[in-house]
C-alpha cells in the first residue's frame, strides 16, 4: 500500500497548522462562523446535534494495522471507545472535544492520514472495489489510480470552492462493486485501443433528494490523460453548476438540465484548451505509485486446503461463515474475508476500540498487515491463506467479528440517523437493529440469499436506500417520523433506483413490511433466483401488495 | 507571491458570475482585469482566471470582493496576481496563508514546481554514490533477500530492473527477486548464439517461479548485419562480439532503469574480489545481493528451495554464456574458466563501465 514520502509528510502537517491557524483567528474573531465553517468542514469537523464529529479518511478504504491501532487509540483516548465506518469508507468519531481536535489531526498525521477533504464542497474521498488487488475477476487494480487522484485532488486551487461536494469512485473490473454509477464521476479501467490502460467515464450519478444514474460520457481516455479530462468535467460544471439552491448544485443537475451531449461538448471545449503537458501523470510517477500496490508476496499454494475443507465438516458455524463471509480470491490458495460490522441488534459500522486492535492484530497476523473498508460499512481482510481462514474466523468469533451475514438481509446500510446527525427526519439505527432482530434466523437469511437492505434517516441519501433491492427512507410528517419504502434499487453495474411502492409507514411497521416482502419473494420465486431479480422480473406490485396488505387490512 | 493592494483597483471589473464568454471578451482589449466575488464560496472566480491564463491572458489579473485569507494560494495558483482588500486589512495573514504549504501536488497556472515534478528531479539528480554507501551501510550483515528488499522499497523511488543470464547460478537470485516481487522486470540478453539448453531453462524457470516480466533483447539487427553479418565474429574479436551482443543491447534495454540487479559474486572473478552489494557503475545504482556469496551457497539454496537447474550443469558446465565461447570445466578449475578459454578475456563487458569496453 501507499506509503509517505517527505512531501506528503510535509503536506499533512502543514495542513494541521494552517487549521490551528484558522481556529486561532475563528477564536479572536477575525474568521466569523460563516466564514470558518467551510474551512472546518474541508479539515471533517461538522457540527452535529450534540457534538462535533470528526470524519478521517481511509483513502480508497486502504489502510493497515499500525493506521488501525491509532484509530483505536483516538477513539479510546478521545471519544467514547468506538467509531463509526461510513458509506465513503472513512471513520467518524462522534464525539471529540474541539480541543482535541489539533491533537488527533498530529496523531493521525504520524501514522499517514489526515482528515482532509472528508467534507465541504471540495473532491472528496475516492473509493473503490473493497476487493482490489484481490479479485479474480480484475483487469488491474484501481488503487494506484485512485491514489494519483488523491494527490491531484488534494488542495485543488480551482476545485476547493466548487458548487457542491464531488465524489469520484474508480474499478478495475466489468463488475462493479463500488457503485460507481451513483457518483458524481465514475471510472472504470478498460483496456485502450493500444492495449494500454484507459478510463471508461461516468458522469452525474448521484443519491440525494433528486438521484440520477451516472451516464457514459467518454468510452477510452488514456490512463495518461485522464487528470486533464477530469478537471475539463469538474471546470465545466464549476462554472455553469447551479449556486443558487444547494439541492440542484450537484453536476447530475447540471448533466440532466443540459443533457448529455450538450455537457460532452462543453467538456471537449475545455478539454481541447487545456494544457495537456502539464496534467499528463508522469510515466514515472505513475510507476512509482504502482509500484506500492505490487502484490504482496503469496505463497505457491494449491488450490484446495486440506484444513479448510475439514473445518467446513466439523463445524456448521464455520461452514456458514465460509459460505457468506469468504470471497474467491485471483491467488490459488487464498481468500478475502468479509469482517462484517453489522452483528444482530448492533448499529451497522460501529466498531469498538478492542475490536479495531483485535483487527489489526489479525490483519497483521494473516493478510499481509492490510485491511480494507468497504463502502458497505464492513471491514476486509484481502488477502488470507484458506488454510488459516478456520483460525482466523475463531479469532474473530472471540472479538464479537464474526457475523456470517455479508451481503445477506441483515448487512444493513444505515446512515448515523437522527441519533446523532443534524440533517436528519428520523432514526435510522432503530429501524435497523429492530429489523437485523427480527431477521436473526441464519437459516431463513441464507434462504433469502442476497439482498441489500438500505436505510437513510433523511432525503439526502447517506445510507444509499435509492439503490438498496430494498430501500428505507425517514422522513418527518407532522413532527413523526415516518418511513418510505423503495423496492428494486440496485447499485451494481446494472444501477437502478428503486421505485417507491406507496404511502410512509410509521416506525414500527416498518420490518414487519420488510419481512413480508421477503417471504412474498420466497413464494414468488423461480428456482436460484435472487431477491433482486425477481423484482426486475415481476416488478414492484407483488410487494407493494404485500407491504400493504394487513395496513390496508386495519384500516378497511 | 500574492500581491495585497488597498483600495478599489483601476481596469474593468466583473463579477465571478460573469459567463465565461463575457470575461474573455473583456479580458482580449485590457491589461488590467478585475474578479468581483460575491461570496467566498463561490469558486467560479479559480475556474475562470485559470482559463483566461491558459488560453494565453497576460494582463494583470486582480481579485476583488469576499475573499479569505485562506484563499491567498488559490488565487495565486489560478492565475491573480494580486487581491484588493479593505483599507486597514489584516495583511499578515493573507501573507501567512499564501504561504502556509511548501508544495503542492498538482500542477497549476503557477510556475512553482509542484511535487511530482521535485520527486522526479529528486530521483533523477540523487546522488546515487551516497544512496549506495547509505544502503551498504543500512544492508551490512544482512541476507540477499533483505538486500533486495531494500532495493525494492518504493520510497527510494528507484525505477529497478534486473538481468540474468538463466545460467547454472541464476535460478537462486530469480527465486529472491521473485519472492519479493515477480513483476521486476528481468532483462536477457537474447545474443542468438546461446545453447539451446539456455533457452528452454529461461522457459522452464520463468514458469516456475512465476515471473511476469522478463524481456529479451536482441542485438540491433543493422548493426548486425555491418558488423558480424556471418555470424562468426567471436572467432576473430571476442570483445566486438560481446560488444554488439550484450554491452549494447543492454544499455538500451535498461536506459528506463536507474538500479540494475545483478548476480555477480565476489569468488567468481579476480576482477569482482572488492564486489559490494550496492555499487554505482555509469550513473546506475548496481546491486549484487549475492556478492559475498559463494558456490557453496547457491548449491545450498537451489536445494533447499527445490529449484530447477540448468540442463548443463550436470555435463559439467559451471559458467554459461554464449556456446562459442564456452566450454565445460574440470574439477578443481575456477568457475568461470570455461568462459572465454584460452583468451585474455574474464568479463563480457556489461559488468565494467563504458571507459573499460573493448573498443
Amino acid at each position: 500500500m501507499y506509503r509517505y514520502d517527505e512531501f506528503d509528510h510535509a503536506l499533512v502537517r502543514e495542513r494541521v497548522e494552517e487549521f490551528s491557524d484558522q481556529v486561532a483567528r475563528r477564536a479572536s474573531g477575525a474568521l466569523t462562523e460563516d466564514e470558518f465553517k467551510p474551512l472546518r468542514l474541508m479539515n471533517g469537523v461538522y457540527l452535529q446535534l450534540h457534538a462535533y464529529m470528526l470524519r478521517v479518511a481511509i483513502p480508497y478504504g486502504t489502510f493497515n494495522s499500525r493506521q488501525m491501532r491509532r484509530l483505536a487509540h483516538i477513539a479510546r483516548t478521545y471519544d467514547k471507545g468506538y467509531g463509526h465506518f461510513t458509506t465513503r469508507t472513512n471513520i467518524q468519531y462522534n464525539w471529540p472535544a474541539l480541543t482535541d481536535l489539533p491533537s488527533i489531526l498530529s496523531d493521525l498525521a504520524e501514522v499517514e492520514m489526515h482528515a482532509i477533504q472528508t467534507s465541504g464542497n471540495c473532491i472528496r474521498n475516492t473509493t473503490t472495489d473493497v476487493f482490489a488487488g484481490a479479485a479474480d475477476d480484475e483487469i488491474e487494480d484501481p488503487r494506484p489510480w485512485c491514489e494519483i487522484i488523491r494527490q491531484w485532488s488534494t488542495i485543488h486551487p480551482e476545485f476547493s470552492f466548487l458548487p457542491r461536494k464531488f465524489k469520484i469512485a474508480v474499478i478495475g473490473a466489468e463488475k462493479d462493486r463500488a457503485a460507481i454509477r451513483t457518483h458524481d464521476v465514475g471510472l472504470q479501467i478498460v483496456r485502450g485501443a493500444d492495449g494500454g490502460t484507459a478510463f471508461r467515464v461516468f458522469v452525474g450519478g448521484g443519491q440525494g433528494r433528486l438521484p440520477h444514474i451516472g451516464q457514459e460520457i467518454a468510452s477510452r481516455v488514456p490512463a495518461a490523460d485522464l487528470l486533464a479530462y477530469l478537471t475539463a468535467i469538474l471546470r465545466a460544471w464549476n462554472l455553469l453548476g447551479r449556486r443558487d439552491n444547494i439541492h440542484k448544485a450537484r453536476i447530475k443537475i447540471l448533466v440532466a438540465s443540459v443533457g448529455l451531449e450538450a455537457f460532452r461538448e462543453e467538456v471537449d471545449k475545455h478539454y481541447a484548451t487545456l494544457r495537456h503537458e502539464d496534467l499528463r501523470i508522469p510515466e514515472d510517477e505513475a510507476a512509482r505509485i504502482q509500484a506500492y500496490f505490487a502484490p504482496p508476496p503469496f505463497e505457491a499454494l494449491p488450490k484446495a486446503s486440506a484444513p479448510f475443507d475439514r473445518a467446513l465438516l466439523a463445524d456448521p458455524d464455520f461452514a456458514r461463515f465460509a459460505r457468506n463471509n469468504v470471497r474467491r480470491h485471483r491467488q490459488s490458495g487464498y481468500a478475502s474475508v468479509v469482517v462484517s460490522l453489522k452483528p444482530v441488534g448492533g448499529v451497522p459500522g460501529d466498531i469498538t476500540a478492542d475490536q479495531m486492535d483485535a483487527v489489526a492484530d489479525l490483519a497483521e497476523r494473516y493478510s499481509f498487515d492490510e485491511l480494507r473498508a468497504a463502502y458497505e460499512q464492513n471491514l476486509v481482510l484481502p488477502h488470507v491463506k484458506l488454510d488459516e481462514v478456520p483460525a482466523l474466523w475463531r479469532a474473530l468469533h472471540e472479538v464479537g467479528l464474526a457475523t456470517a451475514n455479508a451481503d445477506l438481509a441483515t448487512d444493513v446500510i444505515a446512515c448515523p440517523g437522527l441519533d446523532y446527525c443534524s440533517l436528519a427526519n428520523a432514526r435510522s439505527i432503530p429501524v435497523a437493529q429492530a429489523l437485523s432482530k427480527r431477521l436473526a434466523d441464519m437459516d431463513y437469511q441464507e434462504k433469502l440469499g442476497p439482498v441489500r437492505i438500505n436505510m437513510s434517516g433523511c432525503i439526502n441519501a447517506c445510507g444509499h436506500h435509492h439503490v438498496g433491492h430494498i430501500g428505507v427512507l425517514g422522513v418527518d410528517r407532522k413532527g413523526e417520523e415516518y418511513y418510505q419504502i423503495t423496492v428494486g434499487g440496485s447499485p451494481d453495474e446494472q444501477a437502478a433506483l428503486g421505485d417507491i411502492v406507496g404511502k410512509s409507514l410509521p416506525a414500527d411497521e416498518v420490518v414487519p413490511a420488510i419481512q413480508r416482502t421477503l417471504d412474498r419473494y420466497l413464494e414468488i420465486r423461480t428456482d436460484g433466483e435472487r431477491f433482486i431479480d425477481t423484482v426486475r422480473r415481476v416488478g414492484p406490485d407483488p410487494f407493494r401488495d404485500a407491504i400493504y396488505e394487513t395496513l390496508d387490512a386495519a384500516n378497511a | 507571491m500574492l500581491q495585497t493592494l488597498e483600495g478599489g483597483q483601476n481596469g474593468p471589473r466583473l463579477s465571478v458570475t460573469t459567463p465565461l464568454e463575457e470575461v474573455e471578451a473583456a479580458a482580449a482589449v485590457t491589461d488590467v482585469l478585475v474578479l468581483d466575488f460575491d461570496a467566498f464560496r463561490d469558486g467560479r472566480g479559480f475556474s475562470l482566471a485559470a482559463v483566461l491564463r491558459e488560453r494565453g491572458y497576460a494582463g494583470r489579473l486582480i481579485a476583488a470582493g469576499k475573499v479569505l485569507p485562506d484563499q491567498a494560494r488559490h488565487l495565486r495558483r489560478s492565475g491573480f496576481d494580486a487581491v484588493e482588500l479593505a483599507p486597514g486589512a489584516d495583511t499578515t495573514a493573507w501573507d501567512r496563508m499564501d504561504q502556509a504549504f511548501s508544495a503542492s501536488y498538482q500542477p497549476a497556472v503557477d510556475p512553482a514546481p509542484t511535487i511530482w515534478q521535485r520527486r522526479r528531479a529528486a530521483s533523477n539528480d540523487r546522488d546515487l554514490d551516497a544512496l549506495a554507501d547509505r544502503l551498504n551501510r543500512e544492508t551490512a550483515g544482512k541476507d540477499a533477500s533483505e538486500i533486495v528488499k531494500a532495493a525494492l522499497d518504493p520510497a527510494l523511488g528507484l525505477r529497478v530492473g534486473a538481468i540474468s543470464s538463466f545460467g547454472a547460478e541464476s535460478a537462486a537470485l530469480l527465486d529472491i527477486i521473485a519472492s519479493e516481487n515477480r513483476d521486476v522486470p528481468v532483462v536477457f540478453l537474447e545474443t542468438g548464439q546461446h545453447f539451446l539448453q539456455t533457452l528452454s531453462y529461461r522457459t522452464q524457470l520463468t514458469k516456475a517461479l512465476g515471473l511476469t516480466d522478463v524481456r529479451l533483447v536482441t542485438p540491433d539487427a543493422s548493426e548486425k548485419a555491418t558488423l558480424d553479418a556471418r555470424d562468426d565474429l567471436w572467432k576473430t574479436n571476442a570483445d566486438a562480439c560481446c560488444d554488439l551482443r550484450k554491452v549494447r543491447p543492454l544499455a538500451r534495454a535498461t536506459a528506463g532503469f536507474n538500479a540494475l540487479i545483478t548476480g555477480r559474486k565476489r569468488y567468481q572473478a579476480s576482477t569482482r574480489a572488492k564486489l559490494k552489494p550496492f555499487e554505482v557503475l555509469d550513473g546506475v545504482l548496481r546491486i549484487n545481493p549475492l556478492a559475498n556469496w559463494d558456490a557453496d551457497d547457491v548449491e545450498a539454496w537451489l536445494d533447499e528451495n527445490d529449484l530447477p537447474r540448468h540442463p548443463l550443469v550436470e555435463q559439467g558446465y559451471r559458467s554459461i554464456g554464449c556456446w562459442p565461447c564456452t566450454r565445460a570445466v574440470q574439477d578443481g578449475e575456477d568457475t568461470r574458466a570455461g568462459r572465454w578459454s584460452g583468451m585474455d578475456k574474464v568479463e563480457c563487458g556489461i559488468h565494467l563501465g563504458r571507459r573499460q569496453v573493448a573498443a
